[in-house]
């Protein structure tokens, strides 16, 4: 079982057996809770989220097309519940304000950051726009390749270079103006 | 190379992605521009805040919530495969479930004139009568049960697996069946249906031990979490040694283990 592809296992569920939809959420709900956090800075939204989003996996099963990949198909949906939410709160400069501080366990000792310099850096991070955060969120944080972003928000390889080089850009101009 | 190639190719050059001869002139550029490399270093330092950030785990009842959601679903998904299952057959396919059916139905026609019959006479009488009909209906249900766990459809078993899931105390026997298609059954969603019938009634002993029992014999991945889930939610300590063994396993599917470890937490 250990190393049956994902889109294995989605094709069972596809088929009816529902239950395998426990190794997909035991490979998956992890990073994609990160990634709502990332995106909302919020725990309980994130973790209202990604419980919302392992919902809509089994009742869209059907949408699943055999043989694409279920990594993808995953983030679109998460993409997509995330768009929804911001609608739904129009809340992009309030998240500026309001983002949790949650504890970051990283001190000084191994990084060489102070935990200061961490706190800036998540109000830098939480300044820029939706598009520049998921893309930072997907390629850096998530650790997906160009090709497999190119697949979720739908834009070409070099197209998100360009996005990911404006979006650093950007960051390290709100992170180190704050100095 | 102009500053503004040496921008564009800048988080190449840092990730170490671009061929020797591109390196080699943005290193040249670099040597005599200022501007860029203060920005090479600000780049490096905004992705190093990145690279050492570490996930954050999310609270436990997001598993538990799932888990219970997955129930649900698997509970539902089963109910519309029977009725679009009966649909689509003619009426005397399975006669002998539907004998069972109409004698339920007589049995809870029996038990409203029942009650209509003895209103007026002493309460303590009707109460009798009424425990009478209700342990009637259970000991059908259980004789329907035995039965249909035999039959071949899956979804068949698991109903009959959720007869029992209706009884207020089952006795031994039915124990010890769900026992069994706990362990032995072919199909993962009815051995799933077994443990959730189960720990219904994990607060006996006996229950208790056979789930702990059950949990060193499962090799599939989702009963082995659905069980770990239910004796951890338990803090069932005798739980600790098939959970260790798990850990142990080399065959042990890594989200698994994920779980037990984490389940360790709570019970030592």
């Amino acid at each position: 079982m250990a190393d049956i592809p994902d889109e294995e296992i989605m094709q069972h569920v596809k088929d009816g057996n529902l239950a395998e939809m426990s190794v997909l959420f035991e490979r998956y709900h992890l990073r994609l809770y990160n990634f709502f956090l990332k995106l909302t800075g919020k725990k309980d939204i994130s973790q209202d989220l990604t419980q919302n989003l392992f919902y809509r996996i089994i009742k869209y099963k059907n949408s699943y097309k055999s043989g694409l990949s279920v990594k993808s198909w995953i983030y679109q949906m998460a993409r997509n519940l995330h768009i929804d939410y911001c609608k739904e709160e129009k809340r992009s400069e309030e998240l500026f304000m309001k983002t949790d501080s949650y504890p970051v366990d990283i001190s000084d000792e191994n990084t060489g950051f102070q935990e200061e310099d961490f706190e800036r850096f998540e109000y830098a991070f939480a300044a820029l726009s939706n598009e520049q955060k998921e893309i930072i969120v997907l390629s850096r944080y998530q650790g997906l390749k160009y090709e497999e972003i190119s697949l979720i928000i739908n834009q070409s390889v070099p197209a998100i270079k360009v996005a990911m080089h404006r979006a650093i850009k950007q960051l390290r101009g709100i992170y180190f103006k704050q100095i | 190379m102009k500053c503004a190639e040496v921008e564009a190719k800048m988080i190449d050059y840092l990730d170490k992605n671009l061929e020797e001869g591109l390196c080699q002139e943005i290193e040249k550029h670099l040597e005599t521009c200022e501007k860029c490399l203060d920005d090479l270093r600000d780049s490096q330092q905004v992705l190093n805040f990145i690279s050492t950030d570490q996930m954050v785990k999310p609270d436990d009842s997001l598993r538990i919530n799932f888990y219970h959601m997955l129930h649900s679903e698997i509970k539902k998904s089963e109910e519309n495969n029977d009725s679009s299952f009966r649909k689509a057959i003619i009426p005397w396919y399975n006669l002998r479930q539907y004998r069972i059916a109409a004698a339920v139905a007589l049995l809870i026609c029996g038990t409203f004139i029942g009650i209509l019959l003895h209103v007026g006479l002493s309460n303590s009488y009707a109460s009798n009568e009424l425990k009478q009909l209700h342990s009637e209906v259970s000991d059908l249900k259980k004789a329907s049960m035995f039965t249909m766990l035999k039959e071949e459809s899956s979804s068949d078993r698991i109903q009959a697996v959720r007869y029992a899931d209706d009884l207020d105390s089952p006795d031994a026997n039915v124990i010890d069946v769900l026992v069994k298609t706990l362990n032995n059954d072919k199909n993962v969603n009815v051995r799933m249906a077994a443990a959730y019938a189960l720990s219904r009634f994990a607060d006996r002993r006996a229950v208790c031990d056979s789930l702990v029992k059950s949990l060193a014999l499962q090799n599939d991945p989702i009963l082995q979490v659905t069980l770990i889930n239910i004796l951890v939610e338990r803090k069932e300590k005798s739980a600790l040694r098939p959970i260790q063994e798990i850990i142990a396993n080399k065959r042990t599917l890594k989200e698994v283990r994920a779980v037990a470890e984490n389940s360790l937490r709570v019970l030592i």
